[in-house]
């Protein structure tokens, strides 16, 4: 891939493509900057992708809304410890890191889900469920 | 009828038509910290945990739900004709008289 285009990849949680950076190469363990998943480079047919770390592991989604809140400058409060059972609790009965005070059990709920990515916590001031927090100024 | 109310009448006033009814989610803390007000208050309730629920019953408590409350959101305490979503403390007290 030396056309000058820029190489993306693909991120199995959050199911977007994002860009990779100059002395990644396969086997590289990155954070996806959309939904925080850690990520180990994978060269395929279809191009990079990124396979989940940890994955179905409280350690896997711990990491990863802690590296959500970091990218995007977000707080948890004392709630967090809770929550974190409620998303492990989703994977154990539904198979994913869903949002845990929803009932849906598509990709697009995965925590962080659709409309958190989205900007929800900066219009509303929080997440859904009370999980990620606009910080205060 | 005026004057003070006689302790029968209090008790009368506390007797609730109904049980308290909650719909929660099982994986929701503000759904389990309802459940834990109630217990802590040795409330008398049922409850659904609408995610454990087959298919057919679920369909059933979500339209249940969202004729209540038009929405999708959890917990849904009902106590008599009041109808609190969310964890709502000083809600709950009111509607339970604690
Ligand atoms: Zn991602």
């Amino acid at each position: 891939m030396s056309d000058g285009k820029q190489e993306r990849i693909y991120c199995p949680v959050c199911l977007a493509r994002f860009k990779k950076e100059e002395g990644w190469s396969e086997g590289a363990v990155v954070i996806c900057p959309i939904c925080g998943q850690k990520l180990r480079l994978v060269w395929s047919p279809e191009g990079w992708q990124g396979e989940r770390v940890d994955r179905g592991t409280e350690k896997e989604i711990r990491e990863r809304a802690e590296s959500f809140a970091r990218l995007r400058g977000y707080s948890f409060n004392e709630m967090k410890e809770e929550l974190i059972e409620g998303l492990v609790g989703k994977h154990r009965l539904f198979g994913e890191f869903y949002c845990p005070c929803r009932m849906e059990h598509t990709p697009e709920y995965q925590c962080p889900c659709k409309p958190t990515r989205g900007g929800d916590v900066e219009r509303k001031g929080r997440c859904y469920c009370g999980f990620f927090w606009k910080k205060q100024v | 009828m005026t004057g003070p109310k006689s302790p029968e009448h209090t008790r009368t006033v506390r007797v609730m038509a109904g049980k308290p009814k909650v719909y929660a989610l099982s994986t929701c803390p503000y759904c389990k910290r309802t459940k834990r007000f109630l217990d802590e208050h040795k409330i008398d309730y049922d409850c659904t945990d609408v995610d454990l629920l087959d298919d057919a019953k679920q369909d059933e408590a979500l339209e249940e739900i969202e004729k209540l409350t038009g929405r999708r959101s959890f917990p849904v305490v009902i106590i008599d004709d009041e109808i609190i979503v969310g964890y709502d403390e000083q809600r709950l007290r009111k509607a339970l008289r604690l």
